[in-house]
């Protein structure tokens, strides 16, 4: 019965990661890695490493999205620049 | 398995679940709104969690979570400040609703642990958490000219 929290821990992580792949647009994308980068440290949490999931906290809930977003935004400004 | 595990499953099963599913559909502010709320029921999740295993260690990753969870959504409320500028999400219903489960979660956890010093943490983590939902949801709607004008 204590498998319980690792299986929806599991469910969650899968449901996220195929959505971050079915969302097209990279903006959204970055959303939708926030929370998988969540999800994924609350899945190492059920699994007992808590040291992985501290890591994990720091790299995908804040920088994987801010480096998606810087990325975006300055693709986005070339293409202003050239038209 | 024990009463706290049930819970963490709970929240853990409800609380992420609901905000995925905010962050898959819908428009852009409706998405930008459930990843700021995804940070209380994870938070919570994990302060059960290490309730659950006992191992107050755990808390650590509940604190972490609720420094850094606004700090990705204000990422997001500045670098997209164009795109939610023509309609600003607002969610002041969700926001307190998330800020109440995380309150509730943790006087529970504060009565089970009894005062010392782990008291300390889990008021530090519930206030840490709450307070930056709260300036990630303001910030998100407009409601703090600094991230929008810069």
């Amino acid at each position: 019965m204590a498998d319980a929290v690792i299986v929806v821990a599991l469910l969650l992580v899968a449901g996220s990661a195929t959505v971050a792949v079915l969302v097209r647009d990279p903006v959204r994308q970055a959303l939708v890695l926030a929370v998988l980068g969540v999800v994924l440290a609350v899945l190492f949490t059920a699994v007992q490493a808590p040291d992985v999931a501290l890591s994990q906290l720091a790299v995908g809930g804040a920088l994987t999205p801010l480096l998606l977003l810087l990325a975006v935004r300055k693709v986005k400004r070339r293409k202003g620049r050239e038209r | 398995m024990n009463g706290w595990l049930l819970a963490a499953t709970v929240v853990l099963g409800g609380g992420l679940g609901a905000t995925l599913w905010g962050v898959a559909t819908g428009p852009l502010r409706r998405r930008v709104v459930a990843q700021n709320l995804s940070t209380a029921p994870a938070c919570t999740g994990l302060i059960l969690l290490a309730q659950g295993y006992d191992r107050p260690a755990y808390v650590d990753l509940a604190l972490v979570l609720a420094l850094l969870g606004p700090v990705g959504t204000l990422v997001f409320a500045r670098l997209l400040t164009d795109e939610l500028a023509d309609d600003p999400p607002r969610a002041r219903g969700v926001t307190w609703a998330a800020a109440a489960l995380a309150a509730a979660v943790v006087l529970a956890l504060c009565v089970a642990v009894g005062p010392s010093r782990a008291t300390a943490k889990l008021l530090l983590v519930g206030a840490l958490l709450i307070g930056g939902n709260v300036i990630a949801s303001r910030a998100l709607s407009g409601g703090i000219a600094g991230v929008r004008g810069g």
